[in-house]
């Protein structure tokens, strides 16, 4: 319950601040497809980087990296937890905002690529927790609730990345969750700013995951010359 | 057979602004441990004795120096197969508060890859084995200290490890309690394949447990031998007066 009661109350107000200001369908499906995409990635995203985080409230990190679980598994494996939580939550916005707004998805095809789009930003996103509190400590643990927030603020969550400052837009133009809602919204009729949204969305994602992952390991071996995984466990 | 090899271990932990500050809390540790031992570190306060247990068990890297554990050479990474045949408890357990002795047992087998039709049975003979019977729904911080201490052991053993690393498991507790946490230790040594490296301020437990005994002091292997060779190094009468003799 407490997965869908955020973005449930966050795509109520969207929704009735776009019947407020008499948004016609497609502009008030353009704000919804950031509503939905908000909470979706927001649920996906904390249970990877939860992952860690509750391994670390709990104090009992140590034993979780004594044991066989490589940085792979224990990163994709809380993955697949926040995609299936975060289908649900997509799912559960998804009709709630066709009973309430007559919000239309784009199709079959095209908003399931959006879903994988979206879990994917969230793997990117709590990976990039993941390797800050790794990297840092528990002092940055806040970026689990801020680093998605200031990522969608940037990548056009409610409005088009051309209504950015320009250094701003730039920066949109490397978050993959950009491309994918650009590609989404072209159902709407909104012309997307950077072409190739998908092909770039994807790519980015792949490179992201890769490089994370590279640098997780790094992290991991730098923990444990340093003793940050022994301090986070005391 | 060694468990463990370590030569030249060199450890120094940094802190401060640009790791300025530095304390070298190993210096040189030389070190054997033979298969199917209970071997005992002893040491005062910062000596070195947990560093060198976390080093063994793959948590913490070592500058410099080789290690090698149950044959597997970890001076510069540790093998994620390594890691099967190691498990660890320590003195201050903690574990997911919001999990129940069973849920937290089951969760760890998971991690250890227990996972088929005997991951039941094996989480239901670790409770056994640690009279947890009562307290299988309870959760993890409703838990008595003696209790936290039964489950942490239970899982130590939850994948049957050829190496287990006891780090004063009998710290804090009741002296009744640490008696029944010496007789598991004793009996898990009894019953299984297994070597295990215990920490430990307690000279009793020392005593009572452990096979061979290494005294470390300010990062040094001051001592190893059987009790009776530490006492003869010294001029005490027990290992109580060799220990304080030894840490001046």
């Amino acid at each position: 319950m407490e997965i869908l009661f955020w973005p449930i109350v966050s795509l109520l107000s969207i929704g009735i601040m776009g019947s407020f200001l008499k948004l016609d369908g497609d502009a008030l499906a353009f704000i919804l497809t950031g509503a939905i995409t908000a909470g979706v990635v927001q649920v996906a995203q904390l249970d990877v980087s939860y992952s860690l985080l509750y391994d670390i409230w709990s104090k009992s990190i140590k034993h979780t990296f004594m044991a066989p679980v490589s940085q792979f598994d224990y990163i994709i494996g809380s993955w697949i937890i926040g995609v299936l939580r975060g289908a649900i939550v997509f799912a559960m916005l998804g009709v709630f905002a066709m009973w309430a707004f007559h919000f239309r998805l784009a199709g079959a095809v095209p908003t399931l690529i959006f879903a994988c789009g979206i879990f994917l930003s969230a793997l990117v996103i709590g990976m990039l927790v993941c390797l800050l509190i790794m990297l840092y400590g528990q002092r940055v643990e806040v970026t689990a609730w801020s680093l998605s927030t200031l990522l969608m603020l940037v990548s056009g969550i409610y409005y088009p990345v051309s209504f950015l400052p320009k250094p701003f837009a730039l920066l949109a133009a490397a978050i993959p969750l950009t491309h994918f809602l650009e590609y989404y919204r072209s159902f709407y009729g909104y012309t997307p700013v950077f072409s190739n949204s998908l092909l770039t969305g994807f790519t980015l994602s792949a490179a992201y995951v890769f490089l994370l992952f590279w640098l997780l390991g790094f992290a991991f071996e730098k923990a444990r010359k340093s003793g940050m995984i022994l301090r986070l466990s005391e | 057979m060694l468990s463990i090899n370590a030569r030249d271990i060199h450890k120094t932990y940094r802190s401060g602004f640009m790791g300025r500050k530095k304390n070298h809390a190993l210096k040189g540790v030389e070190l054997s441990v033979n298969k199917g031992e209970i071997f005992g570190l002893l040491g005062t306060n910062g000596a070195g004795k947990t560093t060198l247990l976390n080093i063994f068990s793959g948590q913490l890297a070592a500058d410099s120096g080789f290690v090698e554990v149950l044959g597997h050479d970890i001076s510069k990474k540790m093998p994620v197969s390594l890691k099967e045949e190691l498990n660890m408890c320590s003195g201050i357990p903690n574990f997911p508060w919001s999990l129940t002795v069973e849920e937290n047992l089951k969760f760890y087998s998971l991690l250890y890859g227990i996972c088929d039709k005997d991951c039941g049975d094996i989480i239901q003979n670790c409770i056994k084995m640690f009279s947890l019977e009562k307290y299988r729904s309870v959760r993890y911080d409703q838990l008595s200290s003696g209790n936290k201490q039964k489950l942490a052991l239970a899982k130590s053993m939850i994948n049957n490890p050829k190496l287990l690393f006891l780090d004063e498991p009998t710290i804090g507790l009741d002296p009744d309690i640490a008696k029944k946490i010496r007789e598991l230790i004793r009996k898990i040594h009894g019953e299984r394949d297994i070597t295990i490296i215990l920490t430990t301020h307690y000279m009793k437990e020392a005593e009572e447990l452990c096979g061979r005994i290494a005294f470390i002091k300010d990062g040094i292997i001051k001592a190893v031998g059987t009790r009776s060779e530490i006492v003869a190094l010294t001029e005490g009468h027990n290992l109580e007066e060799a220990f304080i003799e030894l840490a001046e």
